[in-house]
């Protein structure tokens, strides 16, 4: 009888599940040390406005990640989610503002677009990385195309969003946990998400159980396509106007979000509380380094040593846990 | 929830009562079955009924057609000709594993089928969804496979919440089992392999739930190369034997020779190469090329090989019982129990993944391994590396010439390649991983006199094949069995018959080992 009772209680953190939250755990970590040298620097740093001016930030990046880890779980890369989300910040900014049934019909059509991108891949057995890679010069030809220049405004109701002050928390924190536990619903949770894993883990399996891994692939594309979308919502509502390669630098760095927080190259693994920690993580390092006067010529630089630092550290941790 | 309305009648009915009747009602028929992949005829005909209640064996050596037969009866591959009709319903056309005539067919895989990254509820969820309700299908899923695991497999140790890749190899199997059992009706339960990574314990205790099954009606498909295991279990016996069903007999009466004997029958066919005893000679006397000794882990057990200069050794018995493993010993020699004088050249199985070299020409594909010996103080040479390989195209009548692209040729072409490519080098000892799968005949023959050949000229080969016959061009083959060598044959011992007989034969003790 004891199999009965046992699910019941508590699940113990098995070395397993310890070895698959350690990489959070690090970042997280990480993180830790890094509002603490803000605040060492910067007392203001933890206040609610601190703490909403120094996450604010890093919100965009967040959202932009889970569409990443979305991807990674079916198997996937994206490199065309940075683009993507420039481009969603000057749709914003332009034809939201004209004419916004347009602009949403736009952005609607932006998610439908991923989707098919999604189905070629899958039924042209493309690699992701070469599909997203060259849909990416698309996205930054549009882009360009629609605002050759930055500028533009932003719809009314999406700056009122970003100048947000509730009292009481930081408003970033808001964005940031409510699209991870959508997230989390939508891939850990739901039976769409055993399907999108699925297909990252064994497709084989998969097909012979009678899924359709087309769907499970179209699906998961969509959704990434959706966060990407609110992510440039976001940004543009922070940045006050439109620019498409105002987040170009988002689609390897999304990628180093989701490996922060535990997620693989291989598939199979959904991770958004691990990838909203590594993505805020990620975020606060400029920040860091920019209250430590580093030179800003110098900053990209310390922000790969300070990531490279975080990765070897999950990879010991991993190692010390097998 | 209705996936555990199983028929739940107790094992009751007395086994062995009515064996052997053909008056119960057949779920899956199969009437002369083919199906053919590219060049291979994998099912030549194949008559099989499978009826309710009764537990049929199948069995049948390497390469005999089990796993596409089993494929076409669970419904996940149309068959080419012939019909197969599932509960009275013809199926043809019908295939494809969204099929809805199948249903009721259900197959747990030998390599399991299961998404090593998601949990065991969410695995029952993608092979059960069916029978499962939309909301809290998690707590269902984790319920059903909780109950069936302890129906089949008592102490199992594992949680609905667990991963698989967190699992053992035996807990792995337990899951898939108990996964292809959950399902609202089941007709036709397929078992393919299912003991091979259980202990003795769990085999009991799954045969005992099998006999359940059966009782309320199911029937259950069991394939096994544990002959013993099949005839203690299976009311009939099926012997499948190049792609037919060539004897179907009750269990009862049957014995693990007769069965040994139903699916050998037939004498090697060893036309067209000289006879292997001539080369060989005292094994003792030739100077020691390679050798193996005790070597255990990863996969062995106290294996012992030896392989003398210039001789042919040969590596049998079912797949994946240890033969990759020795090969992978005498290619990177890093243990002490083994020892290999001289050079070493191998030749991949699987030519498309480890094998060519796609965007090279052949000339280049051949010549790639013997080029250092050519070359000269690090610099090739152009002029003697053409001379070798014109030598190996004319050898060989490897179509299309040295310039050819390498994707141009056949299969059979590509293989001859890269066969030349280990025997151009200058390394005394050959490794062959079964190489010459689905290759054709003349190019086989070919390829066989090219190894007795080399072999007279001092070299040594390792040949492990899945083929039995090819075995006949070996001076000497050791069988294995479990990582371990069951049995050592020389010249005139080696045959299809033997290699079959030892390589089935539950041994417990050493066989034949001189």
């Amino acid at each position: 009888m004891s199999e009965l009772l046992a699910p019941a209680l508590p699940a113990l953190p098995t070395r397993a599940r310890m070895r698959r939250t350690a990489p959070a755990v690090v970042s997280a970590v990480a993180m830790i040390i890094m509002i603490a040298v803000c605040a060492s620097l910067q007392p203001d740093v933890l206040t609610v406005a601190g703490l909403s001016l120094v996450l604010s930030a890093t919100v965009p990046l967040v959202i932009a990640a889970q569409a990443q880890m979305t991807l990674m779980s079916v198997g996937d890369i994206d490199l065309g989610i940075g683009n993507f989300v420039g481009l969603v910040t000057v749709v914003s900014a332009t034809t939201l503002v004209s004419s916004p049934a347009t602009g949403a019909l736009i952005l609607l059509a932006l998610v439908a677009a991923y989707a098919v991108l999604g189905a070629l891949i899958h039924l042209r057995r493309v690699p992701s990385l070469i599909a997203t890679l060259g849909a990416s010069f698309v996205w930054l030809g549009l882009g360009l195309f629609a605002l050759p220049t930055p500028g533009g405004t932003t719809p009314e109701w999406l700056a009122s969003f970003g100048m947000w002050q509730p009292a009481g928390f930081p408003a970033p924190l808001l964005p940031i946990l409510a699209v991870a536990a959508v997230v989390y619903l939508l891939t850990a949770r739901s039976t769409l998400g055993v399907r999108m894993r699925g297909l990252g883990s064994n497709p084989v399996a998969l097909e012979r159980a009678g899924l359709r891994p087309l769907a499970s692939r179209v699906m998961a594309y969509a959704a990434a396509g959706a966060l990407g979308v609110l992510s440039g919502l976001v940004l543009a509502s922070q940045t006050g106007g439109g620019d498409v390669s105002s987040a170009s630098s988002y689609s390897l760095m999304t990628v180093a979000a989701v490996i922060l927080g535990g997620g693989s190259f291989q598939g199979g693994s959904a991770v958004p509380w691990g990838v909203a920690v590594g993505g805020v993580t990620l975020g606060l390092v400029s920040v860091v380094l920019s209250l430590l006067d580093v030179p800003t010529n110098m900053q990209s630089a310390v922000q790969g040593v300070i990531v490279l630092a975080v990765l070897a550290g999950r990879v010991v941790v991993g190692k010390v846990l097998r | 929830m209705h996936v555990h309305n199983l028929p739940a009648e107790p094992f009751a009915a007395p086994r062995g009562a009515d064996r052997g009747s053909s008056d119960r009602q057949p779920v899956v028929v199969a009437r002369h079955v083919t199906k053919t992949y590219g060049r291979t005829r994998a099912l030549t005909g194949v008559d099989l009924e499978v009826r309710a209640g009764e537990v049929l064996g199948l069995v049948g050596h390497n390469g005999a057609g089990k796993s596409t037969l089993m494929r076409v009866l669970a419904g996940l591959e149309a068959c080419d000709e012939g019909t197969v009709t599932v509960g009275g319903r013809e199926t043809s056309g019908e295939a494809g594993p969204r099929a809805a005539a199948f249903r009721g067919v259900r197959m747990a895989y030998q390599e399991t089928s299961l998404c090593p990254d998601l949990t065991v509820a969410e695995n029952i969820w993608v092979s059960s969804r069916h029978c499962l309700p939309r909301l809290r299908w998690r707590r269902a899923a984790g319920d059903a496979a909780r109950r069936r695991l302890g129906e089949m497999f008592p102490g199992h140790g594992v949680t609905s919440g667990d991963r698989i890749e967190d699992l053992s190899l035996a807990q792995r199997q337990m899951v898939e089992i108990a996964r292809a059992s959950l399902v609202d009706r089941l007709d036709l339960l397929i078992l393919d392999e299912p003991t091979e990574s259980l202990g003795p314990d769990a085999a009991r205790s799954l045969y005992d739930y099998v006999r359940g099954l059966t009782a309320g009606g199911v029937a259950v498909l069991l394939i096994s190369h544990r002959i013993r295991e099949i005839l203690s279990v299976a009311d009939r016996v099926a012997v499948l034997r190049d792609g037919a069903v060539i004897a179907d007999r009750p269990a009862a009466g049957l014995g693990e020779h007769d069965v040994l004997t139903l699916m050998g029958a037939q004498v090697a066919d060893r036309a067209g190469s000289e006879p292997a005893a001539a080369a060989a000679g005292e094994p003792a006397d030739r100077p020691v090329m390679a050798e193996l000794r005790g070597a255990t882990g990863s996969g062995l057990h106290d294996v012992s090989v030896r392989v003398g200069a210039g001789e042919v050794v040969g590596l049998a018995g079912l797949a994946g019982q240890g033969q990759q493993e020795v090969l992978e010993r005498l290619w990177r020699p890093a243990r002490r129990d083994t020892r290999v004088h001289g050079s070493r050249a191998y030749v991949p199985g699987d030519r498309q993944r480890s094998g060519v070299l796609p965007l090279w020409t052949v000339a280049e594909n051949l010549i790639v391994t013997a080029m250092r010996g050519i070359a000269r103080h690090g610099l090739r040479r152009p002029a003697e590396e053409r001379a070798a390989v014109g030598s190996w195209v004319e050898r060989l009548s490897i179509r299309g010439g040295p310039d050819a692209a390498m994707t141009e040729l056949s299969g059979g072409n590509q293989q001859k390649v890269i066969v030349a490519r280990a025997f151009a080098s200058t390394a005394d000892l050959v490794l062959l991983d079964d190489p010459f799968r689905g290759v054709d005949v003349h190019t086989k023959t070919d390829l066989y006199q090219l190894i007795r050949h080399e072999a007279a000229q001092g070299r040594s080969v390792v040949w492990y094949s899945s083929e039995n016959a090819e075995m006949a061009h070996c001076d000497r083959v050791y069988v294995f069995r479990a990582g371990r060598v069951v049995a050592e044959l020389a010249g005139e011992e080696i045959s299809e018959e033997q290699i079959i007989a030892v390589s089935f034969a539950e041994s417990d003790g050493e066989q034949s080992h001189e």
